[in-house]
């Protein structure tokens, strides 16, 4: 019988804290999400919006500096310089490298940032609980703090792969079409950064708190339809069909992040073309409550046994 | 949290902690030392100053039901084998000692830092019964993953992770994905990760479970090398044969609270309502059976034509003594000897339900 002992040298370097941990369960979770080839259709979704903004607006860039100063005949013989007419199209398409390009390219990556999130919260976290992965985590020198946060890391980098990574590529593209755009329109970074700041937060606690609680794929993806697409739905009724109060339009959680997004990129209420709308401090209040409730569960369910199994 | 009164108030509450009261009220024994149990294992180094592993009146519970009730343990070094039926406690006190849970009353303390604490878990590798890996992952990458999180440098957790590997034999399969993995391999590739850190207490959860003969063998090997090297390993199986092969010293649970706890010979020894069966094939086995018959210790032979004797006896230790000294002055020729009922398996049947039906 062969029997080796470990021939480990003795370790002179200084552990890493519980916090080291965060990252490799990040990057394990990540990992995961990029090996599913059913996600990468919802990927390539992805990167077709991002395409389409990126080259609409490189388009009517290009389009605007070949149009000449001589003007043209358009409909019913009216007579319009090209460049304003580009200019105009770019403004209707909202692909001007405006405060509302951003907020729309959000808007529409959220589809499939929702699609991903919907399949990839019980592959994260619920099959660990209903598996009984978690033990090999919990017994290491971490907290379950630590195990959530590395989850949530994990989600968070994803959503901002898809939305606020791109929406500054799109940024910096424009600046580079457009003279004086950084310098006028700077603070549209900050707006990017804060809207996926509130994505990042908001709908990392959510998925986890929703994956902790219904852990299989099936229910998970119920469970999130109903609170993306079956609440805005009902809120689109309440409000737009039988006059509710805009108030009630909070309950669909992404026009609330919208919301909040916008009011990051400084869009003012009226500009925003979704019908009518609460305000975003209410908006806020409302969502910062539903995290809020959701860290309440976690800190209960992450202290009762069941997460163990 | 559900009402205790009834285990909290008893003035002798302590001692109900390694008794079992049998089911049909006969008889309970008791390795009750000082309010708590020492366990001297095999290979046990000198004692330091806090012990590895301290269970202080634990209880635990889920909900209304009670997981572990007042349940006091020491453990220092050596290999322990944690044994009991299904739903007695083991999974509980084995979770408790790992910091996955917290105790509801009383404490946990693994060098006399709470159990729970990052310090602890540094001290604890733990082998978990469930093998639910993350699938598409290769085996390296999943210990090197676990490694990362002792706090391990990258290079270093490489390097831990090549040398556990090679320990378990995987090196060189480690590079496949999980999902292809055998049961065995699975199970050697928790046992890695259990060990990337060096633990000094390793907690085991039916490790030998799936694994062939020979990497039974070499596994065993394996953690009585290390159990050889000062490390305290606390293996919770229902595979008593290879449990025996590894130590003979264990932890009998049952309802939730530690039944016994020390050699199988010390608890045998122990069960009074229960006397040990000796087969003795030797010469005159008449004579034989009416001088044994003459002993004080012995309750019952059975004779059966020109075959071997079946002695039951209490007492093990003096009546083996006056046996010897009998066939020494009378002469027998004793061919063949050997204890019938004071294997783990009959052990546990007669603790947890009056037969050998573990």
């Amino acid at each position: 019988m062969t029997v080796h002992l470990l021939r480990y040298r003795p370790w002179r370097g200084t552990l890493r804290g519980p916090s080291a941990g965060i990252w490799p369960i990040g990057r394990v979770a990540l990992q995961m999400m990029f090996r599913r080839k059913l996600f990468w259709a919802t990927y390539a979704l992805g990167l077709m919006i991002f395409l389409l903004f990126f080259f609409g607006q490189y388009t009517l860039s290009w389009a605007s500096s070949q149009a000449g100063d001589q003007e043209v005949r358009i409909v019913g013989g009216m007579k319009e310089n090209p460049r304003v007419l580009v200019k105009q199209l770019g403004e209707n398409l909202k692909l001007n490298g405006k405060d509302v390009t951003y907020a729309n390219f959000f808007w529409y990556q959220g589809y499939t940032v929702m699609m991903v999130l919907a399949l990839a919260g019980s592959l994260l976290i619920g099959n660990d609980i209903q598996h009984g992965s978690l033990p090999f985590y919990l017994a290491k020198p971490i907290s379950r703090w630590h195990y959530l946060l590395g989850k949530g890391l994990a989600i968070g980098i994803f959503i901002n792969l898809m939305t606020t990574l791109p929406a500054l590529i799109l940024f910096v593209e424009y600046g580079m079409l457009e003279e004086d755009y950084f310098w006028n329109s700077g603070y549209l970074v900050l707006g990017i950064l804060g809207y996926g700041l509130i994505l990042t937060f908001s709908l990392s606690v959510i998925i986890i708190a929703a994956a902790t609680w219904l852990r299989r794929t099936v229910p998970l993806i119920m469970g999130w339809a109903t609170l993306f697409v079956f609440c805005r739905f009902l809120a689109s009724v309440l409000v737009d069909r039988l006059h509710y109060h805009p108030r009630w339009r909070l309950i669909d959680l992404w026009n609330s992040t919208y919301l909040l997004g916008a009011s990051c990129l400084r869009i003012p209420r009226w500009r925003l073309s979704t019908g009518a709308q609460p305000r975003w401090y209410e908006a806020a209040i409302f969502l910062g409550a539903v995290c809020l409730i959701c860290l309440i569960y976690l800190i209960r369910r992450i202290r009762a046994v069941e997460i163990i199994r | 949290m559900p009402d205790m009164p009834d285990l909290l108030d008893s003035a002798d509450s302590s001692r109900r902690d390694h008794t079992l009261d049998l089911p049909d009220g006969r008889s309970s024994m008791s390795f009750v030392e000082e309010n708590k149990t020492r366990i001297a294992a095999p290979y046990a180094r000198p004692a330091e100053d806090a012990p590895l592993l301290l269970f202080e009146r634990v209880s635990k519970w889920y909900g209304p039901v009670i997981g572990l009730n007042q349940v006091t343990l020491e453990l220092r070094s050596g290999i322990t084998g944690l044994v009991g039926a299904n739903g007695a406690g083991k999974s509980t006190l084995l979770r408790l000692a790992t910091g996955q849970l917290r105790p509801d009353l009383g404490s946990v303390h693994v060098r006399g830092q709470d159990a729970w604490t990052v310090a602890a878990k540094r001290l604890v590798g733990y082998c978990p019964e469930v093998d639910s890996f993350y699938e598409e992952m290769s085996g390296r990458s999943f210990v090197e993953c676990m490694a990362r999180l002792c706090g391990y440098a990258k290079q270093e957790a490489r390097r831990r992770t090549e040398a556990a590997l090679e320990l378990v034999q995987m090196e060189d399969r480690a590079d496949r994905r999980l999902r292809g993995y055998s049961k065995g391999m699975r199970q050697r590739i928790k046992i890695a990760q259990a060990l990337i850190h060096d633990p000094e207490l390793l907690v085991l959860d039916e490790p030998l479970s799936g694994i062939d003969p020979v990497g039974r063998a070499e596994l065993v090997g394996l953690f009585l090398r290390l159990a050889e090297q000062g490390k305290c390993l606390l293996a919770s199986s229902h595979e008593l044969d290879e449990l025996e092969k590894l130590t003979d010293h264990v932890a009998i649970m049952a309802h939730g609270r530690i039944a016994a706890v020390g050699t199988l010979t010390q608890i045998r020894d122990l069960l009074d309502d229960h006397p040990l069966s000796i087969r003795i094939d030797a010469d005159r086995p008449r004579d034989l059976g009416g001088a044994l018959l003459a002993m004080p210790d012995v309750v019952g032979i059975e004779l059966t034509d020109g075959g071997p004797i079946i002695v039951r006896a209490k007492n093990p230790r003096r009546f083996f003594k006056e046996f010897n000294g009998l066939v020494l002055d009378e002469g027998y020729d004793v061919r063949c000897l050997e204890t019938l009922d004071d294997s783990a398996h009959a052990i546990l049947g007669y603790l947890l339900g009056g037969n050998r039906e573990a």
